[in-house]
């Protein structure tokens, strides 16, 4: 047996070893690939502490949807490796967004649940050029509907719902440290609420470093839980949509995966990065607030609206390298991403980001990020009436076959040896298919496409102190 | 997707011989790793927005870590 061949047996035991190993963890790094010191003001074996303090703005065209984001990150490092991370996320969300039918040459209407029977709550109008509409009792719900909501999209366009606003809080906490030879373990829990969704998620780390600093392998366990309680409750997939509270009036989902990495120094200036990703879903995937046409078979016209439904399960697949090389005054990252999943999406993206450092304190990060993904097995534009209804299928276009572009740019200062502020602003476009091959009647002159393009910037702060 | 375990074994292995050949820096020849811009993620909070949103408008997510997002966003 050659020595390489023994020594790539032991790398990949080693990999496997690390594996094993009791999950916990947190983000931590060895001083031999940069250290936990973000910035290098301090050496190993200091106690400092950073705060990263983060606005994102992001607003998509159309008058769709607008989000404003403040982050808050506090990280404690301890002289011996420890290190405690705490953070508070907060946004608010409003606008419009596509409900999921087909346009079409005549105005069509549409209908949500706005008012419980029994509700003393009054309500006098509905947002969003929304009217207010009494609904007779419904056999076989909860409660016959004292009120819905009712709103018209004019002909020839792409039918919006722009009632849509949401706030949502997360909180995380994570707790790392060197435990015997292992180089780093810990653990990560975090909370996130919204008006009509829940998440509780936790993550488990370890890692360890060997070959003389130069190899790091890593395994994160991660597992999420999340309920779903939407407004006007879950409806049955592809039931016709209507203002009628549901009986069911929560879902729940679970979620588990695990990211086994490896990152090498390959040279004194190249730094290599890859990661293997599993993902296993099961529970309500479904967007409960999503519908889909079912259209005339000659004509193209809408008849009715389903509400959507996807399937239960999902196991996705992605591998990720990253190579970071630095130049002397610039560094370039390069990364690659392939993902694959149960459901038939499948897509490549690739990222190139290139720092220059235009003096000693500023620099300039222009940055180009291309998307190409395939639609899911289940994706559809719309069904037609009289062929057979699918077991599930949506039209969400976040599901459908697309390509994205983002193109931006990052300008950062150093105010201090410790501390930086830094600014980026980007531009994000989605292109795909305006006019699918099976249009029918009035559908070949519509647009059909209801991808994104979307602008955000963010300004951030971090400060380093002892 | 049988192919991908397989190419990690194979890309774990694979850093033997480049080892054997370049030996990897010492380190004393670590002063460019220690760099904030060298760092495996050196701006954590950018990456985390910058996922949030593609989590929120496409249907892939994770490899750089967690597929999750944590959100009724998608």
């Amino acid at each position: 047996m050659s020595s390489s061949f023994r020594e790539g047996l032991a790398r990949i035991s080693v990999g496997l070893l690390a594996g094993a190993l009791p999950a916990a963890g947190a983000r931590a790094q060895s001083y031999e690939f940069g250290a936990p010191v973000r910035n290098d003001n301090f050496g190993p074996g200091f106690n400092f502490a950073q705060i990263d303090a983060a606005l994102l703005v992001y607003q998509e065209s159309g008058s769709r949807i607008m989000a404003m984001e403040p982050t808050l990150d506090l990280s404690v490092h301890g002289a011996d490796g420890r290190a405690l991370t705490l953070s508070a996320v907060a946004d608010a969300v409003s606008g419009a967004t596509p409900n999921g039918a087909v346009p079409s040459d005549k105005p069509q209407n549409f209908v949500t649940p706005l008012q419980p029977a029994g509700s003393s709550a009054t309500v006098t109008s509905a947002s969003g050029g929304s009217t207010v509409i009494k609904l007779p009792p419904t056999p076989g719900q909860v409660a016959a509907a004292a009120l819905g909501r009712q709103y018209t999209v004019p002909a020839n366009v792409l039918p919006e719902d722009e009632g849509f606003h949401d706030h949502r809080a997360a909180l995380s906490g994570g707790w790392t440290q060197p435990v015997g030879g292992i180089t780093d373990m810990g653990f990560t829990l975090g909370y996130s609420r919204e008006s009509d969704y829940q998440a509780i998620t936790a993550s488990g780390h370890t890692d360890q470093t060997f070959n003389a600093g130069n190899t790091n392998v890593s395994l994160t366990l991660n597992g999420e839980l999340d309920s779903s309680f939407p407004f006007g409750g879950i409806p049955t997939p592809l039931s016709q949509m209507n203002a009628q509270f549901k009986t069911q009036t929560s879902r729940n989902k679970s979620q588990a995966g695990f990211v086994l990495g490896l990152t090498e120094v390959m040279t004194r200036r190249w730094l290599l990065s890859l990661n293997y990703a599993f993902d296993n879903q099961s529970g309500y995937e479904t967007d409960p607030y999503r519908i889909i046409s079912v259209v005339d078979h000659l004509s193209g016209e809408p008849v009715q609206n389903l509400y959507e439904g996807r399937p239960t399960k999902r196991t996705s697949q992605s591998i990720y390298l990253d190579n970071k090389i630095d130049w002397g005054p610039a560094v370039t990252d390069l990364s690659v991403r392939y993902y694959t999943d149960s459901w038939g999406v499948r897509s490549s993206t690739v990222e190139l980001d290139q720092r220059i450092n235009v003096t000693s304190i500023a620099y300039i990060e222009p940055s180009v990020r291309w998307y190409d993904q395939k639609e899911a097995n289940f994706f559809r534009y719309f069904l037609v009436q009289g062929q057979p209804t699918p077991a599930y299928a949506s039209s969400d276009m976040r599901l459908g076959s697309f390509h994205a572009l983002t193109y931006g740019a990052k300008f950062g200062l150093s105010l201090s040896k410790r501390s930086e502020i830094y600014l980026k602003a980007e531009y994000y476009h989605q292109g795909g298919d305006a006019h699918p091959a099976a249009a029918i009647g009035q559908l070949k002159q519509q647009n059909l496409f209801t991808g994104t393009n979307a602008a955000f910037a963010f300004i951030g702060y971090s400060w380093d102190f002892h | 997707m049988k192919w991908i375990l397989p190419l990690l074994a194979a890309a774990l292995s694979a850093c033997a011989p480049i080892k054997d050949n370049f030996m990897g820096p010492k380190p004393y020849e670590k002063d460019l790793m220690a760099r904030k811009e060298m760092q495996v993620d050196a701006y954590p909070f950018l990456t985390q927005a910058e996922e949030h949103i593609y989590f929120s408008k496409e249907a892939s997510s994770g490899g750089r870590g967690f597929a999750g997002g944590g959100c009724g966003c998608n």
